[in-house]
């Protein structure tokens, strides 16, 4: 409690009624609305220029992944490229083909694995399904399919590069 | 120079009252559809589709602009300051 006179400033100071300083008014909740508008556009427009002016970097040549025998049927291998930190994963299918995705789930970046013998990729984060052979979301919350990579084999040799939706159907 | 502001103010507060729910309306249901661009931009960005991106933002812009100049028909702009004005401090703190 104020005691002397010199303590009472603070009305004078802060001349603030006690309403306006507790209660948020319309007028206010209107103006913070238009604020969040305001930072939704300009989110909108970071998206935008990222997408069209700075696009995620293409790999360039072929990568080796690793000896043909080196991995079993039904057998996975997870593996990096050279100059990015993106962690892929190698596939050995059940009918012979190899297949290559980025490890990361497109719903929310958890990693996924390869069931043996179900042809599917499965995201234990919320049970999200993706298809071994194509990269398609099957089942659950991913929205899009997981980014793939071609896998051309030489020889006994297995090496990734970009995909090209063209050559779709070899391998 | 006489506005639509002196007319508003004079207004009954139940007349303001609904037109300030109808501003705040018109502004929730702007965010709402600037959530659903940025989400659609995003999920399309990163499926390496771009061509939506741009169309997206001029949309967000222009419905931030129009949220902006809406501010301008909120009611109270000069009445509760004027009330403000005349209030005794030493009567609103206990
Ligand atoms: S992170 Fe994969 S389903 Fe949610």
């Amino acid at each position: 409690m104020a005691r002397d006179t010199k303590d009472n400033h603070w009305k004078e100071d802060f001349p603030i009624p006690e309403l306006e300083s507790t209660q948020v008014s319309r007028r206010d909740f209107a103006k913070f609305l238009c604020l969040v508008s305001g930072g939704l556009a300009t989110g909108t427009g970071y998206v935008a220029i990222k997408a069209n002016f700075f696009p995620p970097e293409k790999i360039v040549n072929e990568h080796f992944v690793c000896k043909k025998d080196e991995l079993p049927i039904g057998g996975t291998k997870a593996f990096v490229i050279s100059g990015s930190d993106i962690p892929y994963i190698l596939i050995h299918l059940e009918d012979g083909q190899f297949r290559s995705y980025e490890q990361k789930c497109t719903h929310l970046s958890c990693a996924v694995f390869y069931l043996p013998g179900s042809g599917r990729i499965e995201c234990p984060c919320h049970n999200g399904w993706f298809d071994a052979l194509t990269g398609e979301a099957l089942e659950g919350p991913p929205p899009r399919p997981l980014p793939r990579l071609d896998v051309v084999i030489k020889g006994m040799d297995v090496y990734v590069k970009a995909y090209e939706p063209s050559n779709k159907a070899v391998v | 120079m006489s506005t639509f502001r002196e007319g508003q103010d004079q207004a009954h507060p139940n007349k303001t009252s609904t037109l300030i729910l109808a501003l705040i309306l018109v502004l929730i249901l702007n965010v709402s559809i600037q959530i659903w661009l940025l989400y659609t931009t995003l999920n399309n960005a990163l499926a390496q589709h771009a061509d939506i991106a741009l169309p997206a933002f001029l949309a967000s812009l222009a419905l931030f602009l129009v949220g902006f100049f809406w501010l301008y028909y909120l009611p109270g702009g000069g009445k509760q300051r004027k009330i403000v004005k005349n209030v005794n401090f030493s009567d609103t703190y206990h």
